[in-house]
């Protein structure tokens, strides 16, 4: 009994923390995959649909091709988050997290796994999203939305969701409770996703809010998006690919950090 | 020879309080080393640090000759852990926990051990059922199950019987049994001193964050409590005088003497007629005796 049998430490741990990470979500589909894509379903109808027809962002595209790379990323990083964020908590809720620790798992390995875990629901809700959006572009432009870089797309999808998955490790790991996770989406994620132009076109802001907005990281990452399904963009798509590359490194030390000194003790 | 368990010197302060204080011990291969001492004695800090959970503020441990701080990934392949509280996992089953701490400790296939422990743990029927909607008793089940899953030397129990119904218990400490049999090696933590007794090898004592008593566990008792010799006459004698005699009854003489006197002695010294005497019953201290002395006694003992 005491043979121990074949072992492989360098993968094999972080491996299973990703499937088991990607299981978590899909064995609450309903609430991590169904409930987010009405939610950005509904903002198609409402916004793209009925109010789509009055509004036009720019002369070549109709407003509804506008919004879909928008919403398709808002989606993705939104869920990208709380998929980390929610399964940390959980587990410190539970004393799950505290198994984490005594397995032979290391803080890289954890960090990866969960903005692993992040990313692919951000790509499975994202994803969703897309079709959704290209199902009533057909519908309602009776035209087909051709994808025209699909690597830029890849790109800034991927940067983005590993950083927002990142972000959600930090949070949850320095949060005391569940409120603390909520405050930091609806005051800083939701107003700066909001804002970062996934409605809007900023050229159509005032000079002032204009200039505000491009502190915003996150207009960066959604006219990433956007010039990767459409070829269009408000800023250039260099600035964009280093503001979200900037992101992506500056959560990961974050999450590093909270790693190093949160609490992996349960509540 | 390398020890499975080996705790040097380990000194943990959070903040202002001093959990432990300079605790060494070290447990044989093979054995079962129970940890006793009252609620916040340390015992869980021990094994906090053990298992990184905690870092150490001085000292150091080793599993198997590896520092626990210095290379955790290996040190924690080779040791299993049941902590004290309960864990809930919403989301999967027994079966599928079981699969993912297996892969957790870099073991994919690993079949034959979880059905082994699911059969072991009287946990084959309840293998689909998820974690929430199991009891205490076998939620602690599932948790020595996954402290199992991925072969280890070393088993850390942290008050596996804590909350739990008689039944289980026993079965838990037989299970034990043949674990140690097996050639596994166990740190019990406890306060229920009737299982340090019945299960484990050496005992140490613990309190206020200071080992004040280490030692085989029988030998403790006999160090530390006092043996109760019961004699009934046949005709009652009086005026008896003995140093250890505690109570005269009649026909009933009983005596306290310490666990290193003989009965023969005490026999040889009373001088009674052994036609007079119609039985004699001798019961040995407990540990909770033992542990009770430890603790009033407080360092004098050490």
């Amino acid at each position: 009994m005491l043979e121990t049998p074949h072992r492989e430490l360098n993968w094999t741990p972080f491996y299973a923390l990703v499937l088991r990470e990607i299981r978590r979500f899909l064995k609450v589909a309903t609430q991590t995959v169904v409930m987010p894509v009405v939610n950005s379903s509904l903002y198609l109808l409402i916004f793209g649909v009925s109010l789509g027809q009055r509004l036009s962002v720019q002369t070549e595209i109709s407003y509804l091709a506008f919004l879909i790379p928008g919403l398709v990323m808002m989606a993705a990083l939104n869920n990208a988050l709380m998929n980390s964020s929610s399964s940390i908590i959980i587990a410190k809720f539970s004393g799950e997290l505290e198994d984490l620790r005594v397995a032979p798992l290391s803080p890289e390995n954890i960090l990866w796994a969960m903005a692993i875990g992040g990313l692919f629901r951000g790509y499975v809700v994202g994803g969703i999203t897309f079709l959704v959006g290209l199902a009533f572009y057909r519908f309602y432009d009776e035209q087909w939305l051709v994808i025209s870089h699909p690597f830029v797309l890849v790109y800034f999808l991927s940067a983005g969701c590993l950083a927002f998955g990142k972000i959600g490790i930090a949070v949850a790991l320095w949060a005391k409770n569940f409120d603390h996770v909520s405050a930091v989406t609806a005051f800083i994620v939701m107003p700066l996703l909001y804002l970062g132009g996934v409605f809007y076109s900023i050229e159509s802001l005032s000079p002032f809010w204009r200039s505000v907005s491009q502190y915003n990281p996150l207009l960066y990452m959604i006219n990433g998006v956007r010039y990767g399904v459409l070829g269009v963009s408000d800023v250039s798509v260099v600035t964009a690919a280093l503001v979200t590359l900037g992101a992506l490194v500056l959560s990961h030390f974050l999450a590093r950090f909270s790693l190093r000194t949160g609490s992996y003790q349960r509540w | 020879m390398v020890k499975p368990l080996s705790i040097n010197k380990l000194v943990k302060n959070y903040g202002a309080l001093r959990a432990v204080d300079q605790v060494t011990f070290d447990i044989p291969e093979g054995q079962i080393f129970g940890l006793l001492g009252p609620n916040g004695a340390g015992k869980t800090t021990v094994i906090a640090v053990t298992t990184t959970l905690a870092d150490s503020t001085s000292g150091f441990v080793e599993v198997f000759g590896v520092d626990v701080a210095k290379n955790p990934k290996l040190a924690k392949t080779y040791m299993g852990v049941v902590h004290q509280e309960l864990v809930n996992q919403g989301f999967f089953n027994v079966e599928e926990i079981l699969h993912i701490y297996s892969g957790y400790h870099g073991i994919l296939k690993n079949h034959s051990r979880i059905e082994f422990l699911l059969e072991k743990l009287g946990l084959v029927e309840l293998r689909k059922k998820p974690v929430k909607f199991l009891s205490g008793g076998m939620k602690r089940r599932l948790m020595i199950a996954k402290a199992l899953v991925h072969w280890p030397m070393l088993l850390l129990l942290d008050e596996p019987t804590a909350g739990v119904d008689v039944e289980l218990r026993r079965s838990l400490w037989e299970f034990m049994r043949e674990l140690k049999n097996l050639g596994m090696t166990i740190l019990l933590t406890t306060h229920y001193l009737e299982e340090a007794e019945q299960l484990c090898d050496r005992v140490g004592i613990i309190n206020k964050g200071k080992l004040i008593k280490v030692g085989p566990t029988q030998d403790l008792i006999r160090e530390l409590t006092q043996r109760e010799v019961k004699f009934t006459l046949v005709n009652p004698i009086d005026k008896i005088k003995n140093q250890f005699l505690t109570k005269q009854n009649g026909k009933e003489l009983i005596f306290e003497i310490p666990s290193s006197h003989q009965v023969g002695e005490l026999l040889c010294s009373l001088n009674i007629p052994l036609l007079n005497i119609a039985d004699i019953k001798v019961s040995e201290g407990t540990l909770e005796e033992a542990f009770r002395r430890v603790l009033e006694g407080g360092s004098s003992f050490a």
